[in-house]
């Protein structure tokens, strides 16, 4: 009887620490999600009462023919690609320059990491000032074309803005990731490289880089993660311009619901956001347990 | 030996002109924030030739600063409050207990880490508004719990691991249990990955865009700092010196903030990264 009671009051416990994590997870993601599967398969302007069951109808549309959608995600493709590449690279170059032994080491830090902890449409505006006005001016004293270029009115240039904004924001994250790494490289490894007469090249590639590892992982993982999403510096930097060519999927995704009040429609296209997700997330996740196998 | 040491300065020299480029965009919005209207048109670089406090006194009045400041400071005090409590416990509970139905309820605490908010919002926002939380400040605040939730239990749940169950034991012995065991004697233990918690949400709740757009963007007397900053410039897309008076005036926060617990911030970032 005893033993009993204790079951019991050990289940009650279990269910009084874990129901309001579990509640409060439920309203933020588990039913919206459920809902967003109801709705996709739904015509509906988001007024009317009843929304109308089309079945798989607005799957269908997306996928024989929506401009728009193509567009966005190869835009969200590209800029994903050379987002994740670029900022990598530039982190890792930073980072190994930082973590020498230099007298405003502590400074430089500070400076490239400020950006990351500003609101991304707060940036975007920024930078918007920059370009529209700033390069005026700075045509003015230097004469250099490049302050000419129409860049957020052109499409090549509007797309090169949003990546440059991105990354301005963004680098100071990876870079601290990548210095965190790079201090637990034992020295007497990159030193024992020296004494064998390794450059510095080779001994970034050949010592720094594969102990680098984790923290590339984690780095790509993050910036797939954070790019696939992009809306936030496209909102207030491009608005999605010129000619629509910077929409990316999730500003895709806003446009019909909020914009067009499609709902049934933009919702089908949110879930296809999610596989997406879902899949590349599982990729790169299978890649990170096999590295660890080896590791 | 020698040219390494004149590399090292020639290194240094330029690291800090280009850390000066990099910052560059930000010291002209400050700049630009103290001119006025015709200056900022004739041109950008140029130092205010009279500085133009009166812009931040219009601004300050225009979208009612103090207001938003403390908007946004109820989110997301609320905001936080609520994940590190319902997570610290949720997680605890999860590490501890070895059950099926354990594994299945941490499995949907985490689980919605990979779905990303945008193929929810809109539902998100039906939702908030049959529950009634939706245009309200402290509603905001309360959907952040869920959302904050996966994460931090994540977090939590690794590190409660690694805390000897003998702990638990010797306290049970002492006499106590359930609530009282957890927040006397575990969540003391939990400090440091609390810190963690504490600055990579506050970033991000202080600084987030969307859901407050989409909750709290029908009264000016809900609206976030960002999200003020925001209506407040399209309004004024030419004035552009009232523009950055906003931008400045909602970055600012964070940039003093960063100034005093800079160590702190990295050190939370680079380990909820790593934990993450």
């Amino acid at each position: 009887m005893g033993k009993l009671g204790r079951k019991w009051s050990e289940r009650f416990e279990f269910g009084f620490f874990t129901w309001p994590a579990l509640i409060c997870v439920a309203i933020a993601f588990y039913i919206p999600f459920a809902m967003t599967i109801r709705y996709s398969l739904t015509k509906w302007n988001g007024i009317s009462k009843h929304p109308k069951f089309i079945g798989l109808d607005n799957f269908k549309q997306i996928f024989s023919g929506d401009a728009n959608f193509a567009n966005a995600s190869w835009f969200t493709i590209k800029y994903a690609l050379l987002y994740i590449v670029l900022i990598n690279v530039l982190a890792i170059v930073l980072a190994v320059i930082l973590d020498m032994k230099l007298k405003s080491k502590n400074w430089l830090r500070a400076a490239f990491f400020i950006p990351y902890i500003l609101s991304l449409v707060i940036v975007g505006f920024i930078w918007k000032f920059i370009f529209m006005q700033g390069f005026e001016s700075f045509y003015d004293i230097t004469g250099w074309d490049i302050f000419k270029l129409s860049w957020l009115g052109e499409p090549g240039p509007a797309f090169v803005s949003v990546l440059l904004v991105s990354i301005w924001q963004s680098i100071g994250f990876y870079m601290v990731i990548y210095i965190a790494g790079l201090q637990s490289v034992p020295d007497d490894l990159k030193e024992a490289a020296t004494v064998d007469g390794a450059g510095p090249f080779r001994r970034f590639f050949s010592v720094t880089l594969p102990l680098l590892a984790p923290s590339v992982t984690i780095s790509v993982f993050m910036a797939l993660t954070n790019s696939i999403k992009v809306f936030d510096v496209i909102l207030s930097l491009t608005a999605g311009g010129p000619g629509g060519t910077t929409y990316s999927v999730a500003f895709d995704i806003y446009r019909d619901t909020f914009q067009n009040n499609m709902y049934g429609y933009g919702t089908a296209k949110a879930l296809i956001l999610f596989v997406a997700v879902l899949i590349i997330t599982v990729i790169q996740l299978t890649i990170f347990k096999r590295r660890e196998v080896e590791a | 030996m020698k040219s390494n040491k004149a590399g090292r300065i020639v290194l240094e020299v330029v690291m800090i002109l280009l850390s000066l480029v990099f910052l560059y965009p930000l010291f002209l919005a400050v700049i630009n924030s103290l001119k006025s209207f015709q200056e900022v048109m004739t041109d950008v670089i140029a130092l205010p030739k009279k500085l133009a406090f009166e812009n931040y006194s219009y601004v300050w009045k225009y979208i009612d600063y103090p207001r938003l400041f403390l908007n946004n400071t109820i989110v997301t005090v609320l905001g936080l409050a609520g994940i590190i409590l319902i997570s610290s416990i949720a997680a605890y509970k999860l590490a501890r207990t070895k059950s099926r139905i354990s594994s299945i309820v941490y499995f949907l605490c985490i689980m919605p880490m990979l779905i990303p908010f945008q193929s929810i919002m809109l539902t998100v926002l039906q939702l908030a508004k049959d529950i009634n939380l939706s245009d309200s400040t402290w509603g905001l605040g309360i959907l952040y719990w869920g959302f904050g939730a996966p994460l931090a239990i994540f977090i939590y749940h690794g590190f409660v691991k690694g805390i000897p169950k003998e702990i638990d034991e010797s306290a049970t012995i002492d006499g106590a249990s359930g609530f009282r065991l957890f927040f006397t004697v575990i969540f003391p233990l939990l400090k440091s990955v609390t810190t963690t918690i504490i600055i990579i949400d506050v970033m991000w709740i202080w600084n987030d865009f969307l859901l407050p757009l989409l909750m709290v963007n029908g009264s000016p007397s809900t609206k976030t700092l960002t999200l003020a900053a925001y209506t407040f410039v399209g309004q004024y897309t030419s004035d552009w010196q009232y523009a950055m008076t906003a931008m400045v005036m909602a970055v600012l926060p964070s940039i003093i903030v960063f100034m005093f617990l800079q160590k702190h911030i990295v050190k939370g970032v680079v380990a909820g990264a790593v934990k993450g």
